[in-house]
């Protein structure tokens, strides 16, 4: 029986090993093939940079890039303020505990249908599509993450904490904006964080939603991959692995915060 | 003190995301029942009730679709469980020190854009990419094979990209199971497959069937990834859904079949969960 728990944890070992193969090699070889002066399938040949110059030099790709940013920012402030203006609200006495419910399909539904039932409002509407409706369409992805994680930390909160500057003179207002808010900002930073990557790598939304006239970073790519294999595909691969390793770096660094302040 | 607290209710600072929801979650989701069951003018005026859209894919060929992504979906979330547990499972008690490291490089890739990842896969599966190359080498084969455009292709990525909402999930709930569990269960004399089968997947279960949904629902109106990786060889929900919604004048066949298959889903995804629970709850043996 010991020898069996052995196995278990080989086995477990294994797999994680294969996985993380699995998961990396691929980013590998386009990093690797990113700085490779010819293209793709020709073997390495000599380092160049010149992939990367020529991503400069693409006017479409900083316009969807925008885009992108503008959205995904955006999405994440308007949930987010929107957010913890109901969690403001639940702080002055109100109950908000009925309405959490109406939050959970947001994540719960597959996003075609979302994406699907998006449209047809807008088009019922006549709402031009575009970036207006991407950022309309975004937010409501970003209020099902909102909402869920920022009250479930309102809930833990020690309330002798808001109680004890009540009772100090503090006033139910400034209570929520000296006691509970800084409480709450680890949170904050990490679903915004959250939110926003959602929302700039999203692409089911975009591709029912923006329309023609706004093209976002995914809808760009996405016209890329279909018109070939391309370096510099792999160059603007290397730069966006590189930032979302900067933001996941900065969202676990808030989260070991979280988890040792109780 | 409580006095004051509940004579303020500014109801209204709650209202904007209430609102949000109602005009862009709710409305919507009515418009696409609705839109399924009236037929319109060309110019968009409401010509009285009709039950033609949703017959229109009362049809086998249709039911198949949904079958597909059924089918789909399932295998996405039983692979992503097959590599998902054992890879908590050393997360959780095995990994220690390189814990957050490895938790790290596991979230890097899921929060990169995931068309990139489609396009990596290209590198490597592709005719002259490097696994028919290194096969080539080694003298496996001779002449390349052809991995893309077909089924395998379609499930490494989903299960590429679909991995960490399993991981994540069964992760947090090891992270909290007692490990001295396992040990008292070993103890007492009880072997490795029956402490397995009724000690830690049964009191890990919340996290099994949370990663299990959120892998098994989104998949099933996934379209990218199978156009991209399997061609055009099969059809699946979301495909059909996104010819109806964005061709000309199709809208309402669209949030029909939209309807009808988001209620084949809620059915599917009922009958799973009680077949999960039914699994992995051990049952009392007689005697």
């Amino acid at each position: 029986m010991v020898r069996e728990g052995k196995v278990a944890r080989a086995g477990a070992l294994l797999v994680t090993a294969f996985t993380y193969l699995f998961l990396y090699v691929p980013i590998i070889v386009l990093l690797v093939f990113s700085f490779n002066s010819e293209r793709f399938p020709s073997p390495w040949t000599q380092f160049s940079l010149k992939w990367y110059k020529e991503l400069l030099h693409s006017e479409d790709l900083w316009q969807s890039f925008r885009n992108s940013l503008v959205v995904a920012g955006s999405a994440t402030l308007i949930s987010l303020v929107s957010g913890i203006c109901l969690i403001f609200y639940a702080s002055q006495g109100g109950r908000i505990k009925r309405f959490l419910g109406m939050f959970y399909g947001n994540l719960l539904i597959p996003e075609t249908v979302l994406a699907v039932s998006m449209l047809t409002l807008f088009a019922t509407l006549k709402i031009p599509l575009g970036i207006t409706t991407l950022i309309l369409a975004h937010t409501v992805l970003g209020l099902g993450f909102v909402i869920p994680i920022v009250y479930a930390r309102y809930r833990e909160l020690d309330p002798h904490l808001t109680e004890a500057s009540l009772d100090l003179g503090a006033t139910p207002i400034q209570s929520f904006f000296k006691v509970t808010l800084p409480m709450l900002r680890p949170t904050m930073i990490t679903t915004s964080l959250l939110v926003f990557i959602i929302s700039f790598d999203d692409f089911i939304l975009s591709y029912f939603v923006a329309g023609s006239s706004a093209q976002t970073l995914s809808l760009y790519i996405l016209s890329m991959i279909r018109s070939g294999v391309s370096p510099v595909v792999n160059a603007l691969s290397s730069i966006l692995l590189v930032l979302s390793s900067l933001l996941v770096f900065i969202y676990f660094s808030f989260q070991t915060r979280v988890r040792i302040v109780p | 003190m409580r006095a004051s607290l509940k004579s303020e209710k500014p109801f209204a600072i709650g209202l904007p995301a209430l609102v949000w929801q109602a005009l862009f979650f709710y409305l919507p989701l009515a418009l696409v029942f609705v839109s399924s069951f009236i037929r319109l003018s060309n110019e968009g005026k409401f010509q009285g009730f009709t039950l033609s859209h949703i017959a229109t894919f009362l049809n086998l060929i249709y039911f198949k679709v949904i079958g597909a992504s059924l089918l789909l979906a399932l295998s996405n979330a039983l692979l992503c469980f097959l590599v998902a547990f054992p890879l908590a499972y050393f997360l959780a008690f095995i990994a220690k020190g390189a814990r957050n490291i490895l938790l790290f490089l596991l979230i890097v890739p899921f929060w990169t854009n995931f068309l990139l990842h489609v396009y990596a896969w290209f590198y490597v599966l592709e005719r002259h990419g490097i696994v028919n190359t290194l096969l080539q080498k080694i003298g496996l084969i001779e002449t390349p094979i052809h991995f893309l455009n077909s089924t395998f292709a379609t499930m490494i990525m989903m299960v590429y990209y679909y991995l960490p909402f399993m991981v994540l999930p069964i992760f947090s709930a090891l992270e909290s199971f007692n490990f001295s569990l396992i040990e008292a269960s070993l103890d007492l004399g009880a072997s490795w497959n029956s402490t397995f089968r009724r000690i830690l997947l049964p009191l890990t279960r919340k996290g099994i069937i949370a990663g299990f949904f959120l892998v098994f629902i989104p998949s099933f109106g996934e379209f990218a990834i199978p156009e991209l990786m399997g061609g055009e060889r099969h059809a699946f929900v979301g495909t059909v859904v996104s010819q109806y919604i964005l061709g000309e004048g199709t809208g309402s066949l669209g949030s029909a079949f939209t309807l009808l298959s988001a209620l084949c889903l809620i059915a599917a995804a009922m009958l799973l969960y009680r077949l999960i629970n039914f699994l992995l709850i051990p049952r009392m043996r007689r005697g």
